[in-house]
């Protein structure tokens, strides 16, 4: 196969998190009984007036300045017409000539290289009602119809299915960081449309684009732009051309297969929407959204990389968004950060993950925790005794240091405990202190399970280490 | 200046608003459809100072609604209202090709 210049652009719907939908007040809600969340607005009934729900704005903003887009002041909304039963006004209230965002990035790093990418637009739309496809019928669910949607719209420069997914994490990320949707892929809250297009040399037209619509989660993604990038270039390499499509990610094949051929493209006949007059955006609205951004998550694993956490440890801490904005509330302390985000990461997250909870549904308080930390750091607690009494620490409140007394596994940090038991030990395995004697280094490990089997695991390790090599000697 | 449409856009206008035309049909909306569009073009000759005016009402700020919900239509109120029901389910005959 040859090599092509591949040219990705990717569109993303996002489902805003409101009460009520965009343009009727009924309750934006997933899950519900079909057609229970509806009112003659979302159904479209003749003589219905929409009223722009006044989050939505503010959430569109919040989108803007998080995507770092320039954000309009004077906008309004544009009718596009088509026929389908997804939609009973037989048109979409979208934003087409005034999107309120434009001219934004989004910074990705593949492989240590940073990138920015470009974001030539994001608008304010309504969603349309589900349709559910059986045999020779189709069932409609009004619920989602008049969902507020932002739509997200890159420029064509991405040049890999790795760039796209990394685009898409990060997009992923800073809308639930900022509370505007919960972007989940899985219930629809978050979709994603990639246009793929190669070409031979940089000079060349852009190639015949491919749509890939409705992929189903963000892995897939990256796959379905490498597989038709990949059909592409076979086609070509034969000689072959091919018309403009639309095609959509088979999960159980692993490629993309066609769906429609695009003819001239869509003729939508947009035309501003009269029933909403203009909407103007004030200085003032920009300050107050801003306001309610939180820290973002390339701003908290900075933080993190300096208080000493490791990257990798930085990186997963900011995937889970309680467990980070728990550590936040640490930052100010003086403790070993290490040492909490192993232990976050580590037992914690497993006994939150077993149990469903979040770190905040624990008795785990900041200062309980940093008495952990503490203990921890001092070597008063061993890994492996915190196994034993985690429990208590997540669901007790009484504090750590009765914990570990009550449990009766309170770490050995006498010396002269501890040296009786490495006597102990030496005596009883002649054989393997001659090993050691004689270079075999693995012996000392045997001999140091020993030690710590016959204290119950309650010697402080390293403590233990010192005195059993200086036994040995 | 044609005084009639091609033969292809009125199928065009046709196919977008999904109906079937017959050839006498065709023929008469080739000429009825030009004359709607060209009493419509007068409009372009009316000079406007600014582009809005033909957007939307710009003279007056949209009111916008506080995100509180309201009173919803039972599913039942709904199904009342359409041809045919499946279930809670609005049904509509299926159709192939296009999915938005």
């Amino acid at each position: 196969m040859s090599n092509y210049i591949p040219t990705i652009g990717v569109e993303v719907h996002v489902e805003l998190k409101t009460n009520t939908k965009i343009f009727s007040n009924s309750t934006n809600g997933y899950g519900e009984m079909a057609n229970s969340l509806t009112n003659v607005i979302d159904l479209g009934y003749p003589g219905t007036l929409p009223t722009l729900n006044k989050e939505v704005l503010n959430l569109a903003i919040k989108a803007a300045t998080v995507l770092n887009c320039k954000i309009r002041r004077e906008m309004h909304f544009d009718r596009k017409n088509y026929f389908y039963p997804d939609n009973s006004k037989n048109y979409q209230i979208t934003q087409s000539r005034t999107p309120i965002g434009y001219d934004g990035y989004v910074e990705i790093e593949v492989n240590g290289v940073k990138k920015r990418i470009e974001i030539e637009e994001m608008h304010i739309e309504e969603d349309t009602c589900k349709s559910t496809h059986r045999g020779t019928k189709t069932l409609l669910d009004f619920n989602r119809a008049g969902v507020p949607l932002i739509e997200i719209v890159t420029k064509p420069c991405m040049a890999s299915g790795e760039e796209a997914k990394a685009y898409l994490e990060k997009l992923r990320e800073l809308l639930f960081y900022s509370d505007i949707s919960d972007c989940k892929i899985e219930e629809g809250s978050m979709r994603a449309d990639a246009n793929v297009s190669i070409r031979k040399n940089e000079s060349d037209p852009f190639g015949t684009k491919a749509e890939i619509k409705n992929i189903g989660s963000i892995t897939n993604v990256g796959i379905s732009i490498e597989k038709e990038i990949e059909r592409q270039s076979k086609l070509y390499d034969n000689g072959e051309t091919f018309k403009p499509q639309t095609r959509r990610y088979d999960d159980k094949i692993g490629d993309t297969v066609l769906m429609r051929v695009k003819e001239t493209g869509n003729d939508y006949r947009y035309f501003p929407e009269p029933d909403i007059p203009f909407v103007y955006v004030t200085d003032e609205m920009i300050e107050r959204v801003v306001a309610t951004i939180p820290m973002l998550p390339d701003e908290r694993r900075k933080l993190y990389i300096e208080k000493g956490v490791p990257e990798v440890n930085a990186n997963k801490i900011v995937q889970n968004r309680s467990l980070s904005d728990y550590f936040n509330e640490l930052l100010e302390e003086n403790t070993n950060f290490k040492i909490a985000s192993n232990l976050l990461l580590g037992d914690i997250a497993a006994y939150l993950n077993k149990e469903e909870k979040l770190i905040t549904e624990t008795t785990l308080t900041k200062d309980r925790f940093l008495e952990l930390i503490k203990n921890m750091e001092d070597n008063t607690l061993t890994s492996k005794n915190l196994k034993d009494i985690l429990n208590k620490i997540l669901e007790d409140t009484s504090s750590i240091s009765d914990i570990i007394k009550s449990s009766g596994i309170e770490n050995i940090t006498d010396d002269s405990a501890i040296r009786d038991v490495v006597r102990k030990v030496i005596e009883a395995n002649p054989g393997s202190v001659e090993d050691y004697k004689t270079g075999h280094d693995r012996a000392i490990k045997f001999l140091m399970g020993q030690v710590m089997k016959e204290s119950k695991g309650s010697a402080n390790p390293k403590m233990a280490m010192d005195i059993l090599v200086e036994e040995l000697q | 200046m044609d005084d009639k449409l091609s033969r292809e856009e009125v199928l065009h206008v046709a196919e977008l608003a999904r109906i079937a035309i017959s050839e006498s049909e065709l023929e008469k909306y080739q000429i009825q459809l030009k004359q709607i569009i060209d009493s419509v073009d007068k409009i372009k000759e009316v000079e406007v100072d600014d582009d809005k005016m033909l957007i939307a009402n710009w003279s007056k700020e949209t009111t916008l609604r506080e995100d509180e919900c309201g009173e919803m239509l039972s599913p039942k109120d709904v199904i009342n209202n359409a041809p045919r029901h499946s279930g809670n389910y609005i049904e509509v005959p299926v159709v192939i090709g296009e999915e938005s």
